[in-house]
């Protein structure tokens, strides 16, 4: 039996740590999360993770490193599909398998599958699977599930109801703007990461914006508008942003559009390219996209974003000020 | 004594000096060379001014771009700090009011901006690759032993242009090396690059935007009439390049200072004196945590004026503090 468990701020902590951490701590386990992206852990990713692979895997590997040591054990779940007939990115299918191979020194790490492609029964075996480290007592893993999943729909409705991921999750400060209305696509770990962003949306909050998320929109709402497209996306969460993108088309309701993308994702290279035709086709919003990648220096960034904004502040003033240049 | 304006653009290869007078006529530009020693190349820019201007006008307001903006404004006392885009826009519907695309490669960056009605409604600016700019004609003109300025010349009395690839320098390099090593002549090998550098342009950036007439060509890459040419046979529009192509940037921000000292009835130049200070950047590495930022203090005669480079905003803000408080 385990006691303490390491999970990584990273990937998919943005979309199920509220499940997970309920989950273990009902099947008593401790939870040590790791810190905070930081120069280290980028380094670290940098350096175990193959080549080859998208920033924020290679970010994912550096948490893992930063991990070693604290915890009993590691939890990386094989995710493979977390909605019927759907899947995700097939980095995600292969990161236990990624990460046993490139991380020297590593404790024990919890790999149970995570496949809902066929139904949802699956997912009970993935919970006695995890719960099965920390207790012997099946109904104590079922029951510390049930909380779980509550848990769960209660974190969504919270994100629903206008509340970001990182402001739930990491404390972020959001403040009452009412400038510009400035939606930003992407993935969720590229979002709410501030390390890998660049600190985006607090530059976005310093020039006054609001800003508008894929997570924020309902659930339903995704689903009606991805569903208009020919045929169907079958990534989830490319789903939820062209969902949102076609949401954003559709209302009018924004300002901009900023899609946020990390070189080397094989799903956004289309998926933002999608974002931008049907936006450009639909409307006049002004979009544009942001690359990631291991730069430190901001200024690129920086200039990119001061732009856009002014840009947009040019467009929106024009109507009454003719001499206005943001 | 009359009042003018004062713009400057430091670049990653040039920096650039414009005073504009009441009328927005440029009275004088400099055109140095960066040479990766921005403050020095500041000062001596500032004592040609000085020299040039005497007793005859009174600088009411200066502004900065470009990548060295921000060290830039500190040091001479910016009425405003913008970037490049908004710089060069703003300049070139000074030129021509009816502006639709501007076409501007520099050093390291290139962009497209495209202009309706007077605003700008799309700009896009290159990713993660510097092929195709002015600091990569540099190197080839350098290996090919011909002066930079005479590179586009080359190019007109091409006959049968080779086909260079453009995608990328190195390969665009090795495959000029092989051209010349199968004996092709120098003109056409040129003429070659040239081509592929608006290729790749066309296909990076202006990707699925509509570029109409009329169109501007700035930065310093334009005055290389082999790549106007070759712009012009591949829009098959005719290309503008403005009198004062290559300072666009800054003739923008000393246009946009002057509204701005205009809205606030003053300017904060510091004045001529700066150049007998002593001007100092030093950096080094914070070891406050895990982010191990790289701080950068400018100093004026020993005195900190400013920090930037930490995430957290302990150093930045510490500064920010006692300015305030003094």
């Amino acid at each position: 039996m385990f006691k303490k468990i390491g999970i990584p701020r990273a990937l998919l902590y943005y979309d199920y740590y509220p499940l997970w951490h309920t989950f273990f701590e009902n099947v008593g386990a401790e939870i040590v999360l790791s810190d905070r992206t930081n120069n280290k852990i980028l380094n670290d990713g940098v350096k175990y993770c193959i080549n080859e692979a998208c920033l924020p895997v290679k970010l994912f590997h550096g948490h893992i490193v930063n991990l070693i040591g604290k915890a009993d054990c590691l939890f990386v779940p094989r995710m493979k599909s977390v909605a019927r007939n759907e899947y995700i990115c097939p980095k995600f299918t292969g990161l236990p398998d990624m990460i046993r191979s490139s991380v020297p020194n590593l404790p024990p790490i919890i790999d149970c599958e995570v496949n809902l492609r066929k139904s949802n029964a699956q997912l009970k075996e993935a919970f006695f699977e995890a719960g099965s480290f920390f207790t012997e007592d099946k109904a104590r893993i079922w029951t510390a599930a049930q909380i779980a999943m509550e848990a769960n729909d209660r974190y969504r409705k919270q994100v629903e109801g206008g509340r970001l991921p990182a402001q739930i999750l990491e404390n972020r400060q959001v403040p009452d703007n009412d400038g510009l209305r400035i939606a930003v696509i992407g993935h969720i770990y590229n979002l709410y990461d501030d390390y890998i962003n660049r600190g985006l949306l607090g530059k976005l909050y310093e020039n006054g914006a609001r800003v508008f998320t894929p997570e924020l929109i309902q659930g339903g709402i995704v689903d009606g508008n991805a569903a208009k497209l020919d045929k169907k996306v079958f990534w989830s969460f490319a789903r939820r942003l062209m969902g949102a993108a076609m949401h954003f088309a559709e209302q009018k309701n924004v300002d901009g559009v900023i899609y946020l993308m990390s070189f080397g994702c094989g799903i956004d290279s289309f998926i933002a390219e999608l974002c931008e035709r049907r936006l450009r086709r639909q409307t006049d919003i002004p979009f544009y996209l942001i690359v990631l990648d291991e730069h430190s220096g901001e200024a690129g960034i920086n200039t990119r974003l001061e732009a856009f904004i002014d840009m947009l502040k040019w467009r929106k003033r024009n109507d009454s000020d003719l001499s206005a240049h943001g | 004594m009359n009042s003018c304006y004062l713009g400057i653009d430091v670049g990653s290869v040039s920096t650039n000096f414009v005073l504009l007078d009441d009328n927005g006529i440029v009275l004088k530009k400099l055109y140095l060379r960066t040479q990766g020693e921005p403050i020095r190349i500041l000062k001596e820019g500032l004592t040609e001014i000085r020299d040039f201007i005497g007793d005859r006008y009174s600088i009411a307001a200066s502004g900065t771009t470009g990548s060295g903006r921000q060290l830039a404004s500190l040091i001479v006392g910016a009425d405003i700090v913008k970037n490049e885009i908004t710089a060069h826009a703003v300049a070139a519907l000074a030129v021509r009011p009816d502006t639709r695309t501007i076409l501007e490669i520099g050093g390291q960056d290139s962009k497209i901006i495209i202009i309706r009605d007077g605003m700008v409604y799309d700009f896009a600016m290159n990713t993660v690759c510097a092929a195709g700019t002015g600091s990569f004609l540099d190197r080839q003109a350098a290996r090919l032993n011909i002066p930079i300025e005479k590179f586009g010349g080359y190019a007109l009395k091409s006959s049968n242009p080779v086909r260079i690839a453009g995608r990328c320098a190195v390969f665009a390099e090795s495959d000029m090396i092989h051209k010349q090593q199968t004996g092709q002549c120098l003109e056409d090998i040129i003429n070659g690059l040239c081509e592929a550098l608006v290729r790749n342009y066309l296909n990076n950036l202006a990707k699925g935007k509509a570029i109409e007439s009329p169109i501007l060509f700035q930065g310093g890459v334009a005055a290389n009439v082999g790549i106007v040419s070759a712009f012009e046979r591949e829009l098959k529009e005719k290309i503008i390049v403005p009198e004062n192509y290559d300072v666009m940037g800054a003739v923008g921000a000393a246009i946009l200072a002057r509204e701005e000292t205009e809205k606030k009835g003053y300017t904060i130049f510091h004045g001529f004196d700066i150049i007998k200070s002593k001007y100092e950047a030093v950096s080094f590495q914070c070891s406050h945590c895990s982010n191990c930022c790289e701080v950068v203090e400018l100093l004026a005669d020993s005195q900190v004026v400013a920090r930037w480079g930490d995430r957290c905003g302990r150093w930045s803000n510490a500064k920010e503090q006692k300015r305030a408080a003094g």
